[in-house]
C-alpha cells in the first residue's frame, strides 16, 4: 500500500468519532483513567449541537455555561488530541484491540497553534456569506471564527467563498493564515473505537405545506434557539421577514417526527420539552407575547419534565391538541394555521405572527460505510444498532466499537451524557480485557 | 519553494481560480452595504422603512442589516411607538474598515 506508506501514523488507545457532548464525555472519562484518545470532529469546533443551544430543560441552565468548561477540559487534557474539520474515511479491524483508521484532515488555512482569535482577519475580510452556525439568519465573513465560544476558538477560511484577496493575511498579527495548507491523511492506530456521530435535524422543506423557506416568518426550532441564545443573531427575538418583534408565536410539534409520510415514524423525544422550554424563555424575553403550542401528545416523561410542562401552563402558554395541515401567509407576513382541533373534532384556523417548526431528530448517515471489513449494523431507522441494549447499551455489532449519544437514537442531553459515560465504561472494560490477557 | 508568510493567497490563486459567483456575491454585498449605510446616514430607520425606500425585499434588508449589526457598522436604536419595529442607526464609534 503505497498511500499508507506516505501517511503519517498516529497511535492512540481509543478513536472517538464525533466531538459533541456524548463523544466528549466518553473521551474525558477514558482520558482521566489514562488512555490516550483521539477525537475526530467534522465541524470546525467541538461541542456538537449543545454548544449552540440557549438553555436546557427542565432546569433552564445556560447551555453554554455547562458546555464551555467541559469543552475546555477536553481541549486542554494531556491525554486527548482533537482534530476538527476532520473525518474518518475508513476504519479497518485488523484483529482484537487492533483498529486502523484513515483520517482526513481538511485544511483550515490557519495555523491553529499560532492564531490568537483576535478576529482582525474577520474585520478585514470583505466577503459576507450565510452563517451556518446562526442557521442562516445572518451573515458571516469568509475569514471567520465559527462562533464566539467555539473550541478551538481560532479562525478558519471558508475557501469556497474566499476571493483570495489576501486582506486577512495582511491584517493578521501573528501571520497565522496559510493558503498553502493542503488536506492531510493520517493512519490512526487504536485499540477501540467510540462512534458518537450525533444526529441531524429534520429538513422542513420536506413538508412544503408548512411553507418553510417560502414564508419568511416560519422558522425552525433551532433558529429560535439561536434567537434566544446570548450570542443571538438579532438584537432581540425578531421576525426574520421584516424585523418585527413578534407577539403571537405558534409552535408546530412533531414536524418530521411520528410521520410516516416523511419516512420518520418515531418520536424524537426532545421536541415537546425544548418547545416548552422555548415558550417559557419567550415569555421572559417578550412578556406581552402569546405562545401557542400545537401538539399531538405531550411527552413529558423524564425527571422533572411534567412539572416543567405544568409550569408552562401556569405561565400562560396555550396548548392546543391539534394537527396542523397547512400554513398560508398574509400580506403583512402573518401566518394562518389550518389545523384539526383533535378534541373538538373540527377543522379550525388561527392567525399568528411567527411560526416555529419543532423539527425532529434524524440519524447522521454514513458512519456504517466507513467500517471496512466488518458490518456496523443499523436499526430500522438507520441509527446505530445497540446489539445488547439492556445489558450493554454501548455495544454494537463490532466487538471493540461502541456507540455513544444520539448516534444510537433520539435522546436528550442528560441521556446523551449518560450514554457517553456508558460507552467509556464499556470501552474501558474491553481495553482491560486485552491488558489481562 | 520558499513560502512568504503573510502573503500566501497568491500561491493558491495560481491553482484555484475564484468562481464568478463568489465575486458577483461580493459585489452585491458591497453594494447593498453601501446603500443601507447611506440610507441610515439620513436618519434612524426601521427594516420596513429601509425596504420601502430602497425598493428591496424586507427579508433581504433584515438579513443584510443584521449582518452589518454583527460586523459593527450599525447599532440598535429605540423601538417605534407601537412596540413593533426597532430603529437602526450608524454606529457612533463605527469603525469603517473592511
Amino acid at each position: 500500500m503505497n498511500m499508507q506508506e506516505q501517511m503519517k501514523t498516529l497511535d492512540y488507545d481509543v478513536l472517538v468519532v464525533g466531538g459533541g457532548i456524548a463523544g466528549g464525555e466518553s473521551a474525558l472519562n477514558l482520558a482521566n483513567i489514562g488512555y490516550k484518545v483521539l477525537i475526530v470532529e467534522k465541524e470546525l469546533s467541538i461541542g456538537g449541537k449543545m454548544i449552540l443551544l440557549s438553555k436546557v430543560f427542565p432546569t433552564l441552565d445556560c447551555a453554554a455555561c455547562i458546555t464551555t468548561p467541559k469543552v475546555s477540559e477536553i481541549a486542554r487534557h494531556p491525554n486527548i488530541t482533537v482534530f476538527t474539520g476532520a473525518e474518518p474515511l475508513k476504519i479497518t479491524k485488523k484483529g482484537e484491540h487492533r483498529f486502523e483508521a484513515v483520517v482526513l484532515q481538511n485544511p483550515r488555512y490557519v495555523d491553529v497553534e499560532a492564531c490568537t482569535g483576535c478576529q482582525l482577519c474577520e474585520e478585514a475580510c470583505p466577503v459576507s456569506v450565510t452563517d451556518e452556525f446562526q442557521f442562516g439568519l445572518i451573515g458571516r465573513k469568509a475569514a471567520f471564527i465559527p462562533f464566539s465560544i467555539a473550541s478551538p476558538r481560532v479562525a478558519a477560511i471558508d475557501i469556497e467563498n474566499c476571493i483570495l484577496c489576501g486582506a486577512c493575511e495582511r491584517a493578521c498579527p501573528p501571520d497565522c493564515i496559510d493558503f498553502t495548507q493542503t488536506e492531510q491523511k493520517y493512519l490512526v492506530k487504536a485499540k477501540a473505537v467510540v462512534t458518537a456521530t450525533g444526529f441531524k435535524l429534520f429538513d422542513p422543506l420536506k413538508i412544503p405545506r408548512y411553507g418553510y423557506d417560502k414564508f419568511d416568518n416560519v422558522i425552525t426550532s433551532m433558529q429560535m434557539e439561536r434567537e434566544l441564545a446570548p450570542t443571538r443573531p438579532f438584537n432581540t427575538v425578531l421576525r426574520p421577514g421584516d424585523g418585527k418583534m413578534p407577539d403571537n408565536i405558534a409552535y408546530v410539534l412533531c414536524t418530521g417526527s411520528r410521520d410516516k409520510s416523511v419516512g420518520n415514524p418515531i418520536c424524537s423525544q426532545v421536541c415537546c420539552m425544548y418547545s416548552i422550554k422555548q415558550a417559557q424563555l419567550l415569555m421572559g424575553s417578550l412578556p406581552m407575547a402569546d405562545i401557542t403550542i400545537y401538539y399531538l401528545h405531550i411527552r413529558a416523561f423524564g425527571k422533572g419534565f411534567n412539572e416543567f410542562y405544568a409550569q408552562a401552563q401556569d405561565m400562560g402558554v396555550e396548548f392546543i391538541k391539534g394537527k396542523v395541515g397547512k400554513i398560508t401567509e398574509k400580506d403583512n407576513g402573518n401566518l394562518i394555521l389550518r389545523y384539526e382541533d383533535i378534541e373538538a373534532g373540527i377543522v379550525k384556523e388561527a392567525e399568528h405572527d411567527m411560526v416555529v417548526l419543532s423539527v425532529g431528530v434524524l440519524p447522521n448517515r454514513g458512519i456504517d460505510e466507513v467500517f471496512d471489513n466488518e458490518t456496523l449494523k443499523l436499526d430500522p431507522f438507520h441509527f446505530i444498532n445497540q446489539s445488547d441494549i439492556l445489558a450493554s447499551p454501548a455495544k454494537t455489532s463490532i466487538d471493540g466499537v461502541f456507540v455513544a449519544g444520539t448516534a444510537s437514537g433520539p435522546m436528550d442531553i442528560p441521556d446523551s451524557i449518560l450514554s457517553g459515560g456508558a460507552a467509556s465504561a464499556e470501552t474501558t472494560s474491553y481495553l482491560r480485557r486485552e491488558e489481562s490477557i | 519553494m520558499e513560502v512568504e508568510k503573510g502573503k500566501t493567497a497568491k500561491y493558491l490563486k495560481e491553482t484555484r481560480p475564484v468562481p464568478k459567483e463568489v465575486t458577483e456575491h461580493l459585489k452585491y454585498f458591497t453594494k447593498t452595504k453601501k446603500t443601507l449605510l447611506n440610507a441610515l446616514k439620513e436618519g434612524d430607520k426601521t427594516v420596513p422603512q429601509l425596504a420601502e425606500e430602497l425598493k428591496l425585499p424586507k427579508n433581504e434588508v433584515m438579513f443584510q442589516l443584521m449582518s452589518l449589526l454583527k460586523y459593527g457598522f450599525v447599532e440598535t436604536g429605540e423601538i417605534d411607538d407601537n412596540d413593533e419595529y426597532f430603529y437602526y442607526k450608524i454606529k457612533s464609534n463605527g469603525k469603517s474598515k473592511s
